[in-house]
């Protein structure tokens, strides 16, 4: 009923989000995935966003869905089954686009004993499987996606969103995490299918608790691959993080001393896996020995 | 007041009397957010809270978005200017003279806010006799066209004030390149040759400025000539600003623009830029001012724009628009056409681009 009237209001890590949407098939999806946002009430929003639909021009027996931010429309229409998908990429972009108060890494982020540790990576290398498998094995969930760091106050922030999977992913973790609770494969997207999981409940229910970075670990996937975890010299490190932050130019000097300052006071890793238990013993063991 | 406009009292407010800003609600500081950044004017909002002191004052949220906005304006006028010094580079060893317009312009010239204004690309004035030499240099020096239709390319060349947009293959800076103010297929002839005349030296070499009563015409010029007024309301401002602060430098001002307005033939422009920032923003435009232009719109175009253009220039309400906004858009759209090109051109001109749109959407929707 939100969604439809004056909008379902959530918390999303800093960030409040009003979502507007009368598609159906949509509501039905968030009202299963995003139950455990904090509702937003008397705050101030952010995000204003909606999903309309609307006939196809060719093909008028066909809907398709279109994201508006505040009454705009920063992209093209999908077919509506992509709805979902849509609904978190524009999000995501919108966050990407307008943000400049926090520097913006493109990274999953959990935290284990009150610290962050950050996976910087490029679409492709696997870093929402990782994130996934991590936070419902004895990490909190900070984000699959974003790594929000307030450069003023030296702390990151948590922005849980849902982590979609892409193509294999989905029956590989759907195999190692019954428990996960995964939303319906949307196929044919431009980023092939994609399947959303929700954010376990305690990730959630903290995700106004901040941490400092301690670890940043860069990630890849390789078939086959040893788990190996190598420690890199902090130059190497502040490159791959500077090309890595989505508002590092943006931000100029505000930028640089962030990068530096989370070299300074973490220790950087590569890493290379394959198998997923593999890797998350090892990141445990990592955290639990220093 | 009519509900329909108090969208546009919470934002002219802020503009114009900063200090109520204290008194805002969440409510109030959430819309008003939303609508300055539809009209480009969140830097601008961002000097404004400072400069009165309201910024512990503000919501967090709200500085938040504020200091977002700012870090974006200055990067974007670093970029511009860093291209503008690119631009001298590659044109070192060519003799010639570039007046920076608009957004450069403004930072060059040191106008109050101009660090809060957001201005994507570099506008550039040259004239019109070195044009092929300098495109073609910049086109061996890294610069590249964005790939358009051949109608585009001859809208570009042969009727258009500008040459097609060029970007540098390793930045995202667009410099538009101008030989005259105002598109060859409208009535507007302005001699460029006089704006040259008086165009006034800056610290780099080879760039010059129009001289201050120039720079206003040439604001009003974009924004009652060449421009289609949807949420413009930061250009207005920007006129607003010119003639505010132009003025307190020159105690001539006020005679040497109507004067220069009366030789450049702009008087109706002139008119409308006066009577609409007066209107909207206050300015303080000394009576009578207006009545010594040669030209001016006629009482019956006087009441339709006074009635259409504030409901252009203003943004929608986000969640509410107002189709009495949109209709009054869609006429000032075919106006800006109107007047920028004779009918033959027009017509098969709104035809192409609305074929275009159509073929866009279908494309889009195939995928």
């Amino acid at each position: 009923m939100l969604l439809r009237n004056q909008g379902l209001k959530v918390a999303i890590g800093p960030f409040n989000v009003r979502i507007h949407t009368h598609h159906q098939p949509l509501i039905k999806q968030l009202y299963m995935l995003y139950s455990h946002y904090r509702l937003v009430q008397d705050e101030i929003i952010e995000f204003h966003v909606r999903i309309n639909t609307e006939r196809s021009i060719r093909n008028p027996l066909r809907l398709n869905v279109r994201f508006l931010i505040d009454g705009q429309s920063p992209f093209e229409s999908f077919p509506e089954e992509q709805a979902l998908a849509v609904l978190e990429w524009g999000i995501n972009l919108a966050i990407a686009v307008r943000v400049n108060h926090l520097l913006l890494l493109h990274s999953a982020v959990v935290e284990k004993k009150g610290a962050a540790i950050l996976f910087p990576a490029w679409p492709g290398s696997g870093k929402t499987t990782l994130c996934t498998a991590l936070c419902h094995r004895g990490f909190r969930l900070f984000s699959d996606e974003f790594g929000l760091m307030d450069y003023q106050r030296d702390v990151i922030y948590p922005i849980p969103r849902l982590m979609p999977l892409k193509n294999e992913s989905i029956a590989v973790i759907r195999k190692l995490l019954p428990q996960a609770v995964i939303g319906q494969s949307i196929p044919n997207t431009h980023k092939g299918t994609v399947a959303h999981v929700r954010p376990p409940e305690e990730s959630m229910r903290l995700s106004e608790n901040t941490a400092k970075a301690r670890w940043i670990i860069f990630p890849k996937w390789i078939v086959q691959a040893e788990t190996q975890l190598e420690p890199i010299a902090d130059a190497e490190a502040f490159m791959l993080l500077a090309s890595n932050a989505f508002n590092y130019e943006v931000l100029g000097a505000h930028g640089f001393r962030a990068v530096e300052q989370l070299v300074a006071q973490c220790d950087c890793y590569t890493l290379t896996y394959s198998d997923l238990d593999e890797v998350t013993t090892a990141l445990h063991q990592l955290i639990d020995e220093s | 007041m009519n509900p329909d406009y108090r969208h546009h009292q919470t934002l002219l407010e802020a503009l114009i009397n900063p200090a109520c800003l204290a008194h805002y609600t969440n409510a109030e500081w959430e819309l008003l957010i939303r609508l300055a950044r539809r009209v480009k004017l969140l830097g601008r909002l961002a000097l404004l809270v400072k400069e009165y002191g309201l910024w512990e004052c503000a919501p967090l949220r709200v500085t938040n978005q504020l200091t977002s906005a700012l870090i974006q304006a200055t990067k974007l006028r670093q970029s511009t200017l860093w291209e503008l010094d690119r631009i001298l580079w590659a044109l070192e060893d060519f003799d010639t003279t570039i007046v920076a317009l608009k957004g450069a312009a403004y930072a060059l010239t040191g106008l109050p806010y101009a660090e809060g204004r957001l201005s994507v690309d570099l506008d550039l004035l040259i004239p019109a006799d070195d044009l092929a030499d300098i495109e073609s240099l910049l086109k061996v020096k890294g610069w590249r066209h964005r790939s358009m239709s051949a109608y585009d390319e001859h809208y570009y060349r042969v009727w258009s004030h500008e040459i097609p947009p060029l970007v540098h293959a390793e930045r995202e800076t667009e410099v538009d390149i101008h030989h005259t103010l105002a598109p060859l297929t409208s009535r507007l002839k302005i001699d460029s040759g006089l704006l040259f005349a008086n165009a006034q030296i800056t610290s780099l070499a080879k760039v010059r400025l129009l001289c201050p009563v120039d720079m206003t015409l040439h604001c009003a010029i974009n924004l009652f000539q060449n421009n289609e007024l949807a949420d413009d309301l930061r250009d207005l401002l920007d006129l607003h600003d010119l003639l505010f602060f132009l003025s307190r430098q020159d105690t001539d001002f006020w005679k040497l623009l109507i004067d220069r307005a009366n030789q450049l033939k702009l008087g109706c422009i002139l008119y409308y830029g006066l009577y609409f920032s007066q209107l909207i923003f206050k300015t303080p435009v000394p009576e009578g001012a207006a009545d010594r232009l040669h030209a001016k719109p006629g009482n019956l175009k006087r009441r339709v724009m006074h009635r259409l253009v504030p409901l252009a220039l203003f943004p929608q309400h986000p969640d509410r628009p107002m189709k009495r906004a949109a209709l009054a858009r869609w006429i000032l759209y075919l106006r800006s056409h109107l007047i920028r090109m004779p009918l033959h051109i027009l017509l098969p001109h709104l035809v192409y681009k609305t074929v275009r749109v159509i073929e866009a959407k279908s494309k889009a929707m195939m995928r």
